[in-house]
């Protein structure tokens, strides 16, 4: 049997060929070719079940611009952008350096295993214990508030126009910090040893050190967090689509959520195509600052 | 080089997944071909709206109890919920792949089902079996009738009423209201009397906004204008009783409280079971759940007259629901259909979900307590019906309606905005 | 167990050389401060634990006591929460997760090395134009594909169908996998491949009995991505799949939710047992999982 697997194929040029041969129909057929339909989509008026597609040129482009949602719904991918800079870049890298310190050498394994639970649980899981949070009848989070003496405070989250999309941002914030942070620590771990002893000897403080040796050293790491986190944020569906459904209105609206309730649920499959273009362009631009700086990166 | 038999097993797992997958897929995919090695074997695919409780249970009994009484049927069953039900229905009558009996909402939605050519025409089913067909209450096959074929069996009848709790109308002598006029004076002296909200709703689920446009369209706006705007191709939107129509939602939604565009229906259902608002705009099938929830006393009353409305003053908001079949569908299928809407399963149906239906002799107070009666007697007097709003005009209009609704218990936009909105989408949808 | 102990070398192994000075130096004000910041730290892990403390707490309780009693422990413990989850609907997504989340991995194992069998030991044109096209699948998101690949299901036959997930899920994670596992061959010694053709070993015999065995631990890396993945993702397991018996557990959790109506305890104790295997495979897995991001860096 074993000498059977080994002498099937001789020729070197058939195997090599045929082991790439799956992976390149997968990638073209479900990534790449998707894409090119997507642009054609674009220029066609369709709905789930007609037969036809009615070609409509740059229609659903112009009407791209004229849509208020996708005005609100930009900025609301804006805000996730901004927030989440804040949160999972800022934050998360001082999270990795104190976690990474040698003073709480003791309690950081189980403190990264913590922080990094939320990142495994299923959205629609987090989304679900969040209702129950932010609920305005028996919700923890405002029956917190009323515990503390902050009842004001207390709103009913998700229906109010304004706090709605901080109510998702900040959820968020909460499943991924864990996440960001690990890749942060990671990256931190990477860094030579004797440029902190060097520092050490110079006697330079904590502060100074992270400054002047962490950060330089995380940079790129940094930069392409940066990235990921916001094309995450041009990307967000899961968390407004099962928190608020975009509402109340249209005030908790994302790009894609937009998208899916333009194809899927009003069946303008053209003009959703088009939000969906929008959305890749926005998205395309980013990515392609990653490669490249990651190609830099690598000549290092 | 020991890893080779790893390796192996691997494949082993990969091999026994794809079986695995084949063969759920025979199991559950829409076609009744594979009737392998037992010919005589009549597949039916059964779909319909109901994956919750109790239904789900209720019709999944049904179907073993017709499978053992017809050993040579066997019943394929699916179901999803709502939303995407109407999704779903769409592709697949788009995909020539229609199930054997499926439910249908009646009026537009029937329509829409009925203009792809393939639904059957059940003109020679109900003439030929008197017996099972005259059982069904007449006036209930309208929603199901265009050009005088008959393509759907009604099944279950609801209606949109204010339910009211008694006992707190009788502590702060509260008359019924029968104008909209007197519905204001109510809320206002439910609040004087300590109710913040007395008239909470769940705006998170928008089909509850439009329920509400949808009665208040029908009180204010005239009927041939509503006929009209309703159908895609001549819907304007233009008349002034919108903005009214609006403007009254607007009103009513300052009796509803912030909370109410953060909960579901489901949740006001509870409050209001629970005593703690005395009014909610709610659905005849939902009596026996505010009845589960707790000992309140209901009553009910239609949304009340509008004085100076130029529509129809004494509608009831509802339309029945009932089966329909493919063109395609084997005469099993029809027999399981006359199953369906037999007596003894309407009777037992309406026992078990509490919802009324449309088969006399059916609903009785044997099988209901004495608020659904009522609410039964109110469904078949009712002058007319008007449909379900969401149902009966296109989506995109609906939508823009029920989000704005929204917006407007959140004070983020005004009626005229709404409406402009509306008029620039139904000039699209007209092309 | 053995992965707590790789963990703690690993922490050690970069923090020996300066810990004796460190605690040399420690003077009452660092004290302080890192009491404060360990508190901070704590304070964090309090706010990601309990939330989830909470879920579990409350799945225990009847809908009267999470709706009136939110803060405190159940009055009585309702286990049998878990078993009418299991059974009203949680054990056919779950299993439908399971069936999905098993192929997702083998097929994206099995193709990814393959691919990244002939990425790493070929040189050609079409070798590089391949490993270009599959790196640059890692910049498409599911958001643009999404309406293309619906129609392309439905034309194929396979919406509905728990295919229309597995593929398009291999298409998805095949390209960061190729890239994690091409980039552990490439640091395969080339004499002992050598010594596999003396013995008489074709192409496919060093693909399977030297490549592979030696790539345990990044394959490891390559099915705990995976396995996240797939086990967790929303979008295409809602819009792809609309029958309820074949729904995986995120989208099956709302309908689960729809259907349950008040049943709360009931819904929190399918979202429980949701979590628990991508917990139990951060425990167990932790070491692979971070090894994956410190190669991959990329969000899954």
């Amino acid at each position: 049997m074993r000498e059977g697997v080994c002498v099937i194929y001789r020729k070197k040029q058939v195997i090599p060929t045929l082991f790439i041969l799956p992976s390149i129909l997968l990638l073209g057929i479900f990534i790449y070719f998707p894409l090119v339909q997507n642009f054609y989509n674009s220029f066609f008026d369709f709905s789930v079940f007609s037969p036809t597609k009615e070609y409509i040129g740059f229609a659903a482009f112009k009407y791209l611009l004229q849509d208020k949602v996708i005005v609100i719904a930009f900025l609301n991918n804006i805000k996730y952008a901004v927030v989440s800079m804040v949160f999972q870049v800022a934050f998360a890298l001082i999270l990795a350096t104190i976690l990474e310190d040698k003073l709480f050498r003791r309690v950081a394994p189980a403190l990264r295993i913590i922080y990094f639970i939320p990142v495994m649980i299923s959205i629609s899981v987090i989304a679900l214990l969040f209702g129950f949070i932010y609920n305005p009848q028996m919700g923890l989070l405002n029956s917190f508030l009323e515990l503390i003496g902050l009842e004001n405070f207390a709103i009913p989250w998700l229906g109010n126009a304004t706090a709605s999309i901080y109510a998702v941002i900040a959820m968020s914030q909460w499943q991924s910090i864990g996440f960001i942070t690990m890749l942060f620590i990671v990256a931190i771990q990477k860094i030579p040893k004797e440029l902190y002893e060097a520092a050490d000897i110079d006697g330079a403080g904590k502060v100074r050190r992270f400054l002047s040796i962490t950060v330089p050293q995380v940079k790129e790491t940094m930069f392409v967090n940066t990235l990921i986190t916001i094309t995450g944020a041009m990307l967000v569906f899961n968390e407004p689509y099962i928190l608020t459904n975009g509402g109340p209105g249209f005030s908790s609206m994302t790009l894609s959520v937009h998208m899916y309730q333009q194809g899927f649920v009003k069946d303008n499959m053209g003009y959703a195509s088009a939000v969906a273009t929008l959305i890749f362009a926005l998205t395309a631009i980013f990515a392609l600052i990653q490669i490249k700086v990651s190609r830099t990166g690598k000549d290092e | 080089m020991k890893k080779v038999p790893g390796l192996l097993v691997m494949l082993l797992i990969f091999i026994v997944i794809l079986a695995a997958c084949n063969a759920d897929k025979g199991n559950e995919s829409a076609n009744s071909e594979d009737t392998v090695g037992n010919e005589d074997i009549v597949e039916i695919n059964f779909f319909h709206r109901w994956p919750n409780e109790p239904r789900k249970s209720f019709y999944d009994e049904k179907i073993k109890e017709f499978m053992d009484e017809n050993p040579n049927v066997k019943i394929n069953v699916d179901s999803v919920l709502n939303d995407s039900y109407k999704e779903k229905i769409k592709v697949l009558v788009s995909g020539n792949k229609l199930p054997d009996i499926f439910t249908s909402w009646s009026d537009s939605f029937a329509q829409n089902l009925v203009s792809s050519n393939k639904i059957m025409s059940l003109n020679d089913v109900i003439s030929n079996d008197k017996d099972w067909s005259s059982k069904i209450i007449e006036s209930q096959y309208g929603g199901f009738t265009f050009d005088d074929v008959t393509y759907g069996i009604p099944f279950t009848v609801d209606g949109k009423a204010f339910f009211y709790n008694k006992e707190i109308f009788k502590e702060n002598n509260i008359a019924v209201p029968t104008t909209y006029d007197e519905f204001i004076e109510v809320l206002n002296k439910l609040q004087e009397a300590g109710y913040k909200e007395p008239l909470v709703e769940g705006l998170t689920n928008t089909w509850a906004i439009s329920h509400y446009l949808g009665t208040i369209f029908d009180r204010v706006v005239e009927p041939s204008i509503l006929e009209k705007d309703y159908n895609q191709e001549t819907g304007e939107f233009t008349d002034a009783g919108y903005i009214t129509g609006l403007e009254m939602f607007q009103e009513l939604t300052t009796y509803m409280g912030d909370v109410s565009t953060a909960i579901d229906h489901e949740a006001a259902r509870n409050m209001f079971g629970n005593g703690e608002v005395p009014i909610l705009y709610m659905q005849f099938a939902e009596i026996k759940m505010v009845e589960d929830i707790g000992d309140v006393e209901i009553g009910f009353f239609n949304f009340p007259e509008v004085s100076n409305g130029k529509g129809n003053q004494t509608s009831l908001t509802g339309a029945p629901e009932g089966w329909m079949l493919s063109k395609n569908a084997p005469k099993e299928a029809v027999e399981f259909l006359k199953f369906l809407t037999s007596e003894e399963t309407a009777f037992e149906f309406t026992k078990t979900a509490g919802q009324l239906n449309a088969v006399k002799g059916a609903v009785t107070s044997e099988n209901v307590k004495a608020n659904s009666l009522e609410a039964y007697d109110i469904i078949m007097k009712a002058s007319s019906t008007a449909p379900w709003f969401d149902n009966a005009v296109n989506i995109n209009i609906a939508d823009i309606f029920m989000r704005g609704g929204q917006e407007l218990a959140t004070r983020q936009t005004t009626p005229e905005e709404i409406l402009k909105a509306v008029q620039q989408e139904a000039e699209k949808l007209k092309k | 167990m053995t992965k707590t102990n790789t963990n703690e070398e690993y922490v050690e192994y970069n923090r020996n050389t300066g810990f004796f000075k460190s605690i040399a130096k420690l003077n009452l004000h660092a004290k302080v401060s890192k009491n404060l910041i360990l508190l901070g730290l704590l304070f964090l892990a309090l706010l990601i634990l309990y939330p989830l403390f909470w879920m579990v707490i409350s799945s225990l309780k009847s809908y009267d006591e999470i709706y009136n009693k939110v803060w405190s422990l159940p009055t009585e413990w309702h286990f049998e929460n878990y078993l009418t989850a299991w059974s009203k609907g949680i054990s056919s997504y779950f299993i439908n997760s399971l069936i999905v989340t098993l192929s997702t991995i083998v097929l994206v194992v099995l193709i990814g090395s393959m691919a990244a069998f002939t990425l790493s030991r070929y040189k050609s044109r079409w070798i590089d134009f391949s490993l270009i096209f599959i790196v640059g699948g890692l910049m498409m998101n599911p958001q643009v594909a999404l309406i293309p690949l619906f129609e392309m299901l439905t034309w194929m036959d396979l919406i509905n169908t728990r295919w229309a997930l597995i593929l398009t899920y291999v298409a998805f994670r095949l390209p960061l996998t190729i890239i994690l596992i091409r980039a552990y061959f490439l640091s395969i010694p080339k004499d002992l491949e050598e010594s596999a053709i003396i013995d008489g070993c074709s192409e496919f015999g060093i693909y399977s009995k030297i490549y592979l065995p030696l790539s345990i631990p990044i394959i490891m890396t390559a099915i705990v991505f995976t396995a996240f993945f797939a086990w967790n993702e929303f979008l295409f397991a809602t819009v792809f799949i609309d029958s309820d018996v074949l729904k995986t557990i995120p989208s099956g959790l709302m309908n689960f939710r729809d259907a349950l109506r008040t049943d709360w305890g009931v819904l929190l104790a399918g979202m429980v047992i949701a979590s628990i295997p991508m917990i139990i495979l951060l425990i167990l897995l932790q070491k692979y999982l971070v090894r994956g991001l410190s190669e991959g860096s990329v969000k899954g």
